[in-house]
């Protein structure tokens, strides 16, 4: 589903990532872990095609396209789904009529018919149910005063609208809490099947104890330094990631 | 460059013609609001409420002043979104246009000409008692040339169920005309009213609408007032709105700004008893060849009384604004609470807003706040849409309406809610 080669990419002239290679097999889950400052977040908006970042070498090949050639709302039809970090707040834009939009474009490109209002309130309010996102906040302008969980809910209601092929999950477990963890968890084990693809990003075990993913890899330095199945990850919990640095410095 | 002759000449060539005054008072205050206008100070750059607003090439142009009722009207009068329709020609009340039959027959709603041929005396006690006539060139004008224009007035305790909504449109013609409506509001002890102001183009292309409006607000009496400025984009207009506001009073004014090529819009108000309340909002959009200028003067004379400005502006092309938001506090209005924000958001380079907030504060016991910004969009914000499959220009637009929701969703009409939402889609949709 996504490949990966040589991915060299600069920030403001200086290179953050440095000869990525990755491959994500279609209904596959992968996590990504590694030092803050490693180029994690970076390799996300890179697949999402946020502006500011330039790619100096490698290619990214998503279902046969070259992504990086795409524009950000075509990736979005061709099924990426970048659930963020930070969400971005819009004050002023309703979150529910924001959601509608978002749905509607993704549907129009992909030859569907738009939902009209009173459908789209329907599925809205079954997938908020899902991902427990109190309705009040649909109601809302889109993340703007929601706390660190609300919008984390909220960007995984819009995966759950979209129905992504392939989700990247950057930190989704950052501040949330036990039970919100779970919840998101849910929502993303309900979507999986063999037909769609994860990439999640985080820095802690728990996550992976909730969605188990196929493949572990750490990004250090720019690159994928080691990459192994759910014993690496338990390893990189009880040692740290110093070990595979040092050993990486030697080679 | 501006100098004495030109203003002087100007404004002479429009007082010549006046045309007779319904009855003798009227005489008086026009001709002693004429007598200023020599005296004046030149509305140039040296000014510092002009400073901003070139209006040469205003004085430049010569207008026909509209001083009788025009005979009817060659266009289609829009539709009303309340039984009370009052249609203005060339600021000319058009009785056999507008349909006033359902008010409350204690309420006087109609043409202020007619009032004051007709003897009311309540015009006459209370016309030009709260605008001053020499505040500027515009208002000095106005008053020496009233005729016609909005007389509403609401006795005590009457409270009107829908609104009542003014259309102001323009015959047009050959020679640019000079529309100078003079509204007076008054609204007696816990009366409460919600007065809807369209101003439109109608058949006019060039033309010069110079209104000034005197509101008085008796002692707990409430009154929402939208105005909806959408005028030609080769036309001017000034507005100047004067509020005098008695205790426990309010007054809820929104002014959306999208048409003209200069606009300008003045608030100045005043609360003359304790516990009143004034919120001023304010929408403004401009492009290429336009100018959207907002004077705001709000005076704290007493204590206990709040006040709220926030205004917002979209601009785009080489569109200009003004923004001047004064609001004092005078040393014995203690307990005074005022706030007031301006936020600018410049779609394009070439944009420019001179945006000045002013707190003046003599009073030691008070809340005051003010902010403005002058930015763009935020990358990081279109780019969240954008991931979300929403292309560049849909996101751009649901970024600036949601820019302009916050001064939209305080409309309390749902259909006039819609209209300014369509009306500034329209604007978008240009961008
Ligand atoms: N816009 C930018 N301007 C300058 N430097 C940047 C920019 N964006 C990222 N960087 C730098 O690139 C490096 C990688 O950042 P990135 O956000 O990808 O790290 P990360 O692996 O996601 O870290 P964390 O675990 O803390 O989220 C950091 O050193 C960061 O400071
Ligand atoms: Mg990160």
């Amino acid at each position: 589903m996504l490949t990966i080669k040589n991915l060299h990419v600069n920030v403001d002239g200086k290179e953050i990532l440095r000869g990525l290679d990755l491959e994500i097999g279609t209904g596959e889950v992968h996590a990504i872990m590694g030092p803050n400052g490693s180029g994690k977040s970076t390799l996300s908006y890179v697949l999402a095609g946020r502006d500011g970042y330039e790619v100096t070498e490698g290619e990214v090949i998503f279902a046969g396209k070259n992504l990086l050639e795409m524009e950000p709302e075509e990736r979005a039809w061709a099924g990426i789904f970048l659930a963020m970090q930070y969400p971005v707040e819009l004050p002023g834009v309703n979150n529910m009529s924001f959601l509608r939009e978002s749905v509607n474009a993704v549907r129009r490109a992909r030859g569907e018919e738009e939902l009209d209002a009173i459908a789209f309130m329907k599925l809205v309010r079954e997938r908020a149910e899902l991902v427990k996102l109190p309705e009040k906040l649909l109601k809302r302008s889109v993340n703007a005063g929601f706390s660190g969980g609300e919008k984390k809910r909220n960007e995984i209601l819009q995966m759950a609208l979209l129905e992504p092929k392939l989700t990247i999950l950057d930190e989704i477990d950052s501040g949330l809490d036990i039970d919100a963890l779970r919840t998101v968890a849910e929502g993303v084990n309900a979507l999986r099947s063999p037909e769609r693809s994860f990439l999640m990003i985080t820095h802690y075990q728990r996550l992976l104890d909730y969605i188990e993913p196929d493949h572990i890899h750490v990004l250090a330095h720019g690159r994928i330094v080691r990459s192994g199945g759910k014993e690496l990850a338990l390893e990189l919990e009880e040692k740290g990631y110093g070990w595979i640095l040092e050993e990486e410095a030697a080679a | 460059m501006i100098t004495a002759e030109l203003q002087k000449g100007w404004a002479k060539s429009l007082l010549e013609a006046a045309g007779s005054a319904p009855a003798p008072w009227l005489e008086e205050l026009r001709s002693s609001a004429g007598a200023l206008i020599d005296g004046l100070p030149l509305v140039n750059r040296k000014q510092e409420a002009w400073r901003y607003t070139n209006v040469e090439p205003l004085l430049k142009e010569s207008f026909q002043p509209v001083v009788e009722r025009p005979s009817g009207y060659p266009g289609e009068v829009p539709e009303a979104i309340t039984p009370h329709r009052l249609v203005f020609v060339d600021g000319w009340f058009m009785p056999e246009l507008s349909d006033t039959a359902l008010l409350p027959e204690e309420v006087t709603c109609g043409s202020l000409n007619d009032a004051i041929a007709a003897g009311d005396e309540r015009v006459k006690n209370r016309l030009g008692s709260v605008a001053d006539p020499g505040e500027h060139l515009f208002t000095a004008l106005n008053t020496a040339l009233v005729n016609d224009g909005l007389f509403l007035h609401l006795p005590a305790g009457v409270k009107l169920e829908s609104p009542v909504e003014l259309f102001w449109l323009n015959s047009g013609g050959e020679t640019p005309l000079l529309a100078q409506p003079r509204n007076l509001v008054i609204l007696e002890p816990g009366a409460e009213a919600v007065l809807v102001e369209h101003h439109l183009p109608g058949e006019g292309e060039r033309y010069l609408h110079n209104g000034l409006t005197e509101i008085v607000l008796d002692p707990g009496a409430k009154l929402d007032h939208y105005r909806v400025q959408d005028e030609s984009e080769q036309a001017w207009h000034f507005s100047r709105i004067v509020l005098d506001q008695g205790s426990d009073s309010r007054y809820h004014g929104i002014t959306l700004a999208f048409g003209g090529h200069l606009a300008r819009t003045e608030y100045n108000g005043l609360f003359t008893a304790e516990g009143a309340h004034c919120t001023l909002r304010g929408l403004y959009t401009v492009g290429d060849d336009q100018l959207q200028d907002f004077h705001l003067d709000v005076r704290h004379d007493v204590p206990h009384c709040s006040s709220r400005e926030q205004f917002k502006g979209l601009l785009y092309g080489k569109g200009r604004a003004v923004f001047d938001g004064r609001i004092l506090v005078a040393k014995d209005a203690q307990k005074s609470d005022a706030e007031l924000t301006n936020d600018n958001l410049l779609l394009t380079r070439n944009a420019e807003v001179d945006t000045k907030p002013q707190l003046e504060i003599y009073a030691d016991d008070v809340k005051a706040s003010h902010g403005t910004t002058v930015g763009q969009l935020e990358a990081n914000q279109v780019f969240y849409l954008r991931a979300r499959g929403i292309d560049e220009q849909k996101a751009v637009h649901m970024l600036c309406e949601g820019f302009a929701a916050e001064i939209i969703e305080h409309i309390h009409l749902e259909t006039l809610r819609e209209q300014a939402l369509a009306r500034l889609r329209q604007t978008l949709g240009n961008l």
